[in-house]
């Protein structure tokens, strides 16, 4: 299980309305990408959703129960990683079962298997500044799956990486995801990335952020990323997002007169 | 070419080194045969460096070098640094909680900062009266203590304070407990911090410890050594003293940093 709901949420920041009654559910098993222009409250969602941040209005569900306090039943994906460097890329997969007090040869077999599954053989025992940024967010990877989590909450996780990487780390994601089935919010202010790796794509308004529109993606998996409907519904995404995009531009030389 | 920069900045550093020397004994032997003397000072009490190396290997191999004294100049460094050692640990064990207490901590810091601040500022010499005074056993070690906890103390703090926020958060969504922040993120992410205030700590504690020894009396310890000696009117012994003094700090700061290589593996 692992379905997400949220419910009328809102978040202010002191005064300043940040996310606006987004009403929104990630199915169980469901990979939903969060696009929007910068600002527009997706991290804030996804920190919401993490128990990281609290809504001022509003009501969040993971599987009918209702999120308070940090929720350790999802797996965050951050954008720079966040990998704690004292430990070994091993030692950062093993950190989630070491906190639940999983006896040593267990998690030894858990950051086996993780190892195995993003691809990290051979790196096991290296720090995260001797690992390339690819590298790295497999470790990020890896450590949020090894907590068998109910939802991964990914925040613009292959935002630092170069385009190559990118387009690679993306489809790693899917083949791991593919063989560990669980449900996924994925931040992005690509419509690239949003196309190729999503079950629906909802795109927020900027300022304050709200769903604008859902598109599904119906376009089977594996996805080539030059296909006619690839192209079709990038197109109508960021027909959508201009506009946003247009009006956050605004408000910025509103600010910047 | 990286190897040929660092021999040429041996060989200079040792060059430097020889030059000291040398204009040292130059300026002992001017003032001697009364050809200059440096204002306001009695150059030609001074020992020459030969005549310092000569007292230096006499303290070193004879425990009594004269009549009344039972200590050699080993006895003397193993005292100091035993002193140091004993008041290190004991700011070490007490500095680095309180540390993480106030950086984790706003009600901890509010309660401890004010004390803190006012006593982070007193000199370790400043506690010396006390010590005597009031203290009746360890006045030397406690004015190490003195000297020592700050460092510790202000680098925990900031090295607990320092740590990314987003790390904390990683934690909390892994299933860390707040116990289990402390021990398992804020004290490994401070931990270079840490010992970076115990080699800072270890540092003022050796100077501490000279001036403590002074003024405390004990017969045995390297700030007694030079002062007995400079009473004395033994200068040979009192300068060579000084040199021990500087070279033994200089080796404590060395093998803290060769400690912080071995056990942070993860810095850059």
């Amino acid at each position: 299980m692992g379905r997400l709901v949220l419910k009328g949420v809102s978040r202010k920041f002191n005064g300043y309305l940040a996310v606006s009654d987004v009403n929104l559910e990630v199915a169980d098993g469901e990979f939903v990408c969060l696009l929007g222009p910068s600002g527009c409250g997706k991290t804030t969602l996804l920190r919401m959703a993490a128990g990281l941040d609290a809504p001022t209005e509003g009501e969040l569900f993971l599987d009918d129960k209702k999120i308070e306090g940090v929720n350790k039943e999802v797996g965050f994906v951050f954008q720079e990683y966040v990998l704690f460097p004292w430990r070994t890329a091993k030692g950062n997969i093993e950190f989630g079962p070491e906190m639940k007090g999983v006896q040593k040869d267990e998690r030894e077999r858990i950051s086996q298997h993780y190892i195995d599954l993003v691809g990290l053989k051979g790196f096991e025992n290296h720090y995260p500044h001797e690992l390339s940024g690819g590298m790295k967010q497999r470790v990020g990877i890896a450590r949020a799956y090894a907590n068998t989590p109910k939802l991964l909450l990914m925040d613009e996780p292959f935002g630092a990486l170069d385009a190559q990487t990118r387009n690679l780390m993306q489809g790693e994601l899917l083949r791991i995801w593919e063989k560990e089935h669980i449900s996924a919010l994925f931040v992005t202010h690509s419509v690239d990335e949003a196309v190729y790796l999503a079950d629906r794509v909802v795109v927020l308004s900027a300022g304050p952020g709200a769903v604008k529109e859902i598109f599904d993606v119906n376009i089977p998996r594996p996805r080539v990323r030059t296909s006619p409907e690839a192209n079709a519904l990038r197109n109508e995404i960021l027909k959508c997002l201009g506009a946003e995009i247009q009006r956050a531009a605004g408000s910025e030389r509103e600010i910047h007169r | 070419m990286k190897n040929n920069t660092e021999r040429k900045g041996l060989v200079i550093n040792i060059l430097s080194l020889i030059s000291f020397v040398i204009l040292w004994h130059i300026l002992v032997l001017l003032a001697r045969e009364q050809i200059f003397n440096i204002p306001f000072m009695k150059m030609k009490d001074l020992p020459t460096p030969l005549e310092t190396w000569y007292a230096l290997v006499g303290s070193m191999f004879t425990h009594t070098y004269g009549p009344g004294f039972t200590y050699g100049i080993f006895d003397h460094i193993k005292a100091s640094l035993v002193r140091v050692v004993q008041g290190g640990v004991l700011a070490f064990i007490i500095g680095v909680p309180v540390g993480i207490g106030i950086g984790y901590s706003r009600l901890i810091h509010n309660i401890l900062n004010p004390i803190i601040e006012i006593v982070r500022n007193m000199p370790p010499m400043a506690w010396i009266p006390l010590a005597i005074f009031i203290l009746v056993t360890g006045g030397s070690i406690f004015i190490v203590f003195i000297g020592v906890v700050f460092p510790i103390i202000l680098n925990t703090i900031y090295g607990v304070r320092s740590t990314d926020a987003r790390i904390i958060d990683a934690a909390r969504t892994l299933g860390a407990s707040e116990a289990q922040i402390v021990a398992k993120v804020l004290i490994p992410s401070a931990f270079p911090s840490i010992i970076a205030g115990l080699r800072i700590g270890f540092g003022v504690g050796w100077m501490a410890i000279v001036a403590a020894e002074m003024v405390i009396q004990s017969p045995v310890g390297l700030g007694y050594f030079i002062w007995n000696m400079g009473d004395l009117g033994r200068y040979a012994e009192m300068v060579a003293g000084m040199i021990v003094i500087g070279v033994v700090g200089y080796i404590m700061n060395i093998s803290i940093l060769l400690v912080q290589k071995r056990f942070v593996k993860w810095v850059d």
